[in-house]
């Protein structure tokens, strides 16, 4: 039988028991301590400040960044005079008053936002004020180094960094998930799309073009390295002003293009065989198909052979090339280019382009000039990238890459390389030779399209110019397009604005200027060195 | 014997609550001054952040350019001597010994261009 515990046994127990629990409550801290504790923040200097990864281009220059900034919010029921306060917030941070105003009064909302993306020098203005009941919530705001520069290519992000449009958009699920300080490299170049850009803001406000646009994209991996539209806007100003706006014209347009299609119909010529380069064709004052007239845009000769017909850029050759298969083969043919279905890259901007929907004589005629077809410069340059690569699909890409691309075979090498030649002939011979660059063996098309009115009728005497470069012509690596909407004739061009005086000029520029910065090799002779060195 | 033990408990435990307090305090210490080193920390990064976009701003082409002409100098008909590729990038080793560091050229006469950029300081775009 079990003794009793006696008095002092009892309290040796409890005794006991509380030194356990105490044991047991230190033993539980030090775990709190040293293991949970220590585990739950030691990640947070780590985390990035930014909700966005930075977009760079290809050599790690920034393009655009998440920088520290801050929400403001007012508690407006401790504000002693709610009108002042609203009067004075609204001048420090450039809210609207009456909306402020509306706020403060309104009893139902504790929280009245005040601004967003306030930058610390309107916090500072802010603090000034000595106004009671302000909150501060951390926040971000995108910041693009390079303002207007690339300013649709890169797009815009919303109050709440969503990416709206451009690349921002595009690339918004690389740039969402980038770990921590991790990048997202674009395939563009900053320097070539500054000169690009900067190019083609001079050419326009020369020739007074309602607006301009330009690509540089590599013909291998079909990166670009630069695309330029303008009117631009500012990215860091977050409201548009004047002519500025959001819209991509490089992209998001589509356009009758003009003569730069021409490329197509004899590419098409050589593939199919049914051309002689030397062949000569009538050319004469009109060509008459049914009840319409082709007219050229320039007086020509009463006769042209065929590679003249392209040097010279004339219509009604043209026209003749394109009528010996017909319309069903070159609907295919353009349709195996891709020019018939809308672009898809990394640009969430693009468009459906537009083409007869009864492809007859005169359809088959005007298309083959780049009349009566419309699309994006961008859906154009990559169909053409295909003509001069060695005749391989390539699908413009914004991300950087080093592979070559280049896919399916869409048309012979051998008449790829016709072509190429062809187009050398047409800068050195024909309408291109304002973009003649000494040394970088250019090879391009002029094209100077009429622009369609609101009401379906062609404009009269307005233009919409383009000329599409490859270079080095042998064996292409870049091509230059680009486009200028409406240019204005000037005493300098003689009161001309075709492409050969207003688009081809600009895109030789733009390649003396980048050639040597992409590193193609300059086949022109050495220059003269002052001291004799070589 | 008991008492010795129950003493020796009660000691032990007034030193572990001791030890405890002080081993408690030292962490709250600690980590006050752990989560002001993050804040440090996270305010140096964004210093940093800002004054990397700062760079890129001052040191891009445009900004270059708009000085270049802010002074007097043109776009000239350049010479191409050698590959981009050899020049060092920005941080990269100096043309020391680089045979492009003695080449000197004539080049064609330079065509003036038109500004079209105005200066306009990081400060008015970003508020920083």
């Amino acid at each position: 039988m079990r003794e009793i515990p006696g008095v002092f046994q009892r309290r040796i127990i409890i005794g006991a028991v509380f030194c356990v629990a105490a044991f047991a409550l230190v033993g539980i801290r030090l775990v709190d301590v040293s293991l949970m504790r220590g585990t739950g923040r030691s990640g947070f200097a780590d985390r990035a400040i930014t909700a966005r990864a930075d977009l760079v281009d290809r050599n790690g220059e920034l393009l655009a960044r998440d920088l520290p900034v801050k929400d403001l919010y007012a508690r407006p029921h401790v504000f002693w005079d709610k009108n002042e306060a609203a009067h004075d917030l609204a001048l420090a941070t450039g809210a609207n008053e009456g909306r402020l105003r509306a706020g403060f009064l309104n009893a139902k909302h504790p929280y009245v936002l005040i601004a967003r993306q306030v930058t610390p020098a309107v916090e500072s203005k802010v603090m000034r004020l000595g106004l009671p009941g302000l909150e501060f919530e951390p926040s971000v705001k995108r910041y693009y180094p390079d303002g207007r520069n690339a300013a649709q290519l890169l797009g815009a992000t919303d109050p709440d960094n969503n990416g709206v449009s451009g690349l921002e958009m595009g690339l918004q699920d690389h740039i969402r998930a980038a770990e921590d300080g991790a990048q997202v490299t674009t395939s563009i170049d900053m320097r070539v799309q500054f000169i690009l850009a900067h190019e083609i803001a001079a050419q326009r406000q020369t020739f007074g073009a309602h607006a301009a646009g330009g690509i540089v994209m590599d013909v291998k991996t079909g990166e670009v390295l630069a695309m330029a539209s303008l009117p631009d806007f500012d990215p860091n100003a977050r409201s548009l002003s004047g002519e500025d706006t959001m819209r991509n014209i490089m992209s998001q347009d589509v356009y009758e293009l003009g003569s730069v299609f021409k490329i197509f119909t004899f590419a098409q010529a050589f593939e199919d065989h049914r051309m002689n380069l030397d062949e000569v064709f009538p050319i004469g004052q009109g060509y008459k198909i049914g009840k319409y007239t082709i007219h050229e845009a320039e007086h020509m000769p009463a006769t042209l052979a065929a590679r003249d017909i392209l040097a010279q850029s004339s219509n009604i050759g043209t026209s003749q090339i394109a009528l010996r298969a017909g319309g069903v083969r070159q609907r295919q043919f353009l349709e195996h280019l891709g020019l018939l279905s809308p672009i898809k890259t990394e640009l969430p901007e693009h468009r459906q382009g537009l083409y007869p929907s009864n492809w007859g004589a005169i359809e088959t005629a005007t298309v083959a000039f780049g009349q009566g077809i419309s699309v994006s410069p961008l859906r154009f340059v990559a169909s053409a990238a295909s003509i001069v690569n060695g005749g391989r699909e390539i699908t413009p890409t914004f991300i950087k890459t080093d592979a070559d691309r280049r896919g399916a075979q869409l048309i012979r090498p051998e008449t790829s390389q016709q072509m190429r030649d062809l187009l050398r002939y047409v800068v050195t011979n024909g309408t291109g030779k304002n973009a003649n660059v000494e040394g970088y063996d250019v090879g391009g098309k002029t094209g100077s399209a009429q622009v369609p009115g609101e009401h379906g009728r062609y404009i009269p005497h307005a233009l919409r110019t383009s000329f599409f470069a490859a270079f080095p012509i042998e064996n292409p690596r870049y091509i230059v397009f680009v486009l200028m909407d409406q240019p204005h004739g000037i005493k300098a061009t003689g009161g001309f604005a075709l492409a050969g005086y207003t688009a081809a000029p600009l895109a030789g520029r733009v390649i003396s200027r980048i050639a040597p910065l992409l590193g193609v090799p300059n086949t022109a002779p050495p220059t003269r060195l002052a001291d004799g060195n070589s | 014997m008991i008492r010795v033990l129950n003493f020796f408990c009660v000691a032990l435990m007034g030193l572990s609550i001791l030890a405890l307090y002080h081993v408690s305090e030292r962490t709250r210490v600690t980590q006050m001054s752990l989560t002001k080193v993050n804040h440090q920390i996270h305010e140096a990064r964004g210093t940093i952040g800002v004054l990397q976009a700062e760079w890129a701003r001052v040191a891009g082409p445009g900004r270059i350019q708009e000085l270049a002409q802010l002074h007097g100098m043109h776009d000239t008909t350049s010479a191409q001597l050698a590959s981009f590729d050899l020049l060092p990038r920005r941080g990269e080793a100096p043309l020391n010994n680089s045979p492009l560091r003695n080449a000197s050229a004539v080049v064609p006469s330079s065509q003036a261009v038109h500004p079209t950029l105005s200066p306009q300081p990081i400060s008015i775009q970003t508020g920083f």
